[in-house]
């Protein structure tokens, strides 16, 4: 589902961001990325939607290279892989089900096809009471959902979650956790990185870490350290 | 792809609200800029129809002999009337002439003191087909050798003058109306640019989610151009009101050059609708280059 190919990044000709990395997932996998703030976790994430272009190195997803691809593609491409972030990146002005509902709108979607899935990803996430709410009347586990919701609603390929635990309290992240693999289990592959040690090494998963750019450890059933 | 009109509409109404005082802001802007523009534009006019009257008015003038015999003056008529070099001429009787010519002359000292009170002649007032400073001389020359003739005068110096000062005044105004177009076009560049760094986010997620480029520059657009055509129409009164303006100057006595200086309605008109097109190109286009800077290409 993803491959990285001898991948370096370096930002501003000096800051060394990935170090010739090279990295495989299969479809359906759910792979932590883990290791020290600048290690290259989230260069790793934004060269798989095509944020970010490597220097060297190729990136393919579904078994594209990427690198290809010309630039009105790429919004085609990101429609085969949802996002989630530490800090939710919700719209604050549109309330719970308008914030899903929208990610279907730009993509074009048909009104009947929206009208039926966003109540259903919202009972998925578990948030089908507080549909009309606006997100600051949330708490951040219940964004932290609408934001996966928002996400997962178009059935991507691939979600990748950058430190989607990063704000919230132990038992909150397990909420989100639990849903994550949840998400996974329907045959979504699931590339998170996190800090959050206590969650790698209750989940066991495939653990990939990265130090200073370069993929230092890559174990399947891993722990954090 | 499909680009929904009912999300557009929503879109922008929503944006509007929000908005609420960069809207304004870009809205004022553009009545503004385009309220300015119009005026010189209409300015320009006005100043073409004041010196194309006095170009009508006065080219060369054949005085008559007071004494001249109706013959001669027949004669003189039908030469000039089938001169190919004279397009038109009127003429002026002993009656006429005096408050005539002064009227038309009132600035000129040097056309003013030909004609005393006490001589009042008939006169010819010529307009040739060639208005060259040269070919009038040469034209007037001719007619002066005429039997007939006491004199004739070519107001060559004085048009020569007006053409130099209306031109002049045109060169100024076009000067005047490129820099507030450009000072438009970056205004209402920033106002958008401003408007939408305050949605930014709403962008991020846009592109986060796969929106293609041209989906989220849409409703941008079409807001510039609501917005353009919102000032373009408040820019029409204001315009009209710039042209009452003019006749103000019209009735100011010590403008006696400048008489003439008006518009016509309609033209007003037209140039109205013109703002308005461009202020709903200006906002579209300039909607649509300062999203691009928010958009990866």
């Amino acid at each position: 589902m993803i491959r990285m190919e001898n991948v370096t990044k370096v930002y501003k000709g000096e800051v060394l961001a990935l170090q010739n990395a090279s990295c495989e997932v299969q479809r359906g996998e759910f792979v932590f990325l883990v290791g020290p703030s600048g290690s290259g976790k989230s260069t790793f994430m934004r060269l798989l939607n095509k944020e970010e272009k490597p220097d060297r190195g190729r990136v393919f997803v579904a078994g594209r290279d990427i690198g290809k691809l010309p630039s009105w593609k790429v919004p085609f491409l990101r429609r085969n892989i949802g996002c989630v972030f530490q800090d939710f990146k919700l719209l604050p002005n549109k309330t719970v089900v308008q914030n899903v509902a929208f990610a279907l709108e730009v993509i074009g979607s048909p009104r009947s096809v929206i009208k039926s899935k966003v109540p259903a990803i919202l009972e998925l996430v578990g948030l089908s009471k507080k549909m009309h709410n606006y997100p600051d009347e949330l708490s951040g586990g219940e964004q932290q959902r609408v934001s996966i919701a928002r996400a997962f609603v178009n059935r991507p390929l691939i979600l990748l979650a950058d430190e989607p635990t990063g704000n919230l309290d132990p038992n909150t992240s397990l909420g989100i956790m639990t849903l994550l693999d949840r998400i996974n289990r329907t045959g979504t592959t699931v590339v998170m990185a996190t800090h959050d040690r206590s969650i790698v090494d209750k989940m066991r998963r495939r653990v990939v870490e990265l130090d200073r750019g370069q993929i230092v450890r890559d174990q399947s059933r891993g722990v954090y350290e | 792809m499909s680009l929904k009109l009912d999300y557009v509409l929503r879109e922008t109404a929503s944006n509007f609200r929000r908005n609420i005082t960069l809207t304004l802001a870009t809205i004022i802007t553009v009545t503004i800029s385009l309220t300015l523009l119009g005026a010189a534009l209409l300015f320009g006019d006005a100043v073409d129809n004041a010196t194309v009257r006095w170009k009508d008015g006065v080219e060369f003038i054949v005085f008559t002999d007071p004494e001249i015999s109706p013959e001669l003056e027949a004669d003189i008529r039908r030469q000039l009337e089938d001169s190919p070099e004279v397009s038109g001429f009127t003429y002026i009787d002993k009656d006429e002439a005096y408050a005539e010519v002064q009227d038309l002359l009132g600035d000129s000292p040097e056309l003013v003191e030909v004609i005393t009170p006490e001589r009042l002649p008939a006169s010819f007032r010529v307009k040739p087909t060639d208005t060259l400073p040269e070919r009038v001389d040469e034209l007037a020359a001719a007619f002066r050798a005429q039997p007939g003739v006491a004199r004739v005068v070519t107001a060559s110096e004085t048009i020569r003058a007006i053409e130099d000062l209306s031109s002049g005044l045109r060169q100024r105004v076009i000067i005047i109306a490129i820099v507030l177009l450009v000072a438009a076009a970056v205004l209402i560049l920033n106002t958008i640019r401003m408007a939408l760094f305050s949605r930014r986010r709403d962008i991020e997620v846009m592109k986060l989610v796969g929106a293609t480029n041209w989906f989220i520059r849409v409703p941008f657009m079409f807001e510039g151009l609501v917005q353009g055509l919102i000032g373009g129409v408040i820019a029409i009164p204001l315009i009209w009101l710039t042209n009452n303006f003019f006749s103000v100057i019209n009735d100011d006595v010590t403008l006696e050059l400048l008489r003439g200086f008006t518009v016509d309605p309609s033209r007003v008109w037209t140039l109205g609708f013109q703002m308005v097109g461009l202020g709903a190109i200006v906002g579209t286009v300039g909607s649509g280059i300062a999203v691009t800077r928010f958009l990866d290409t």
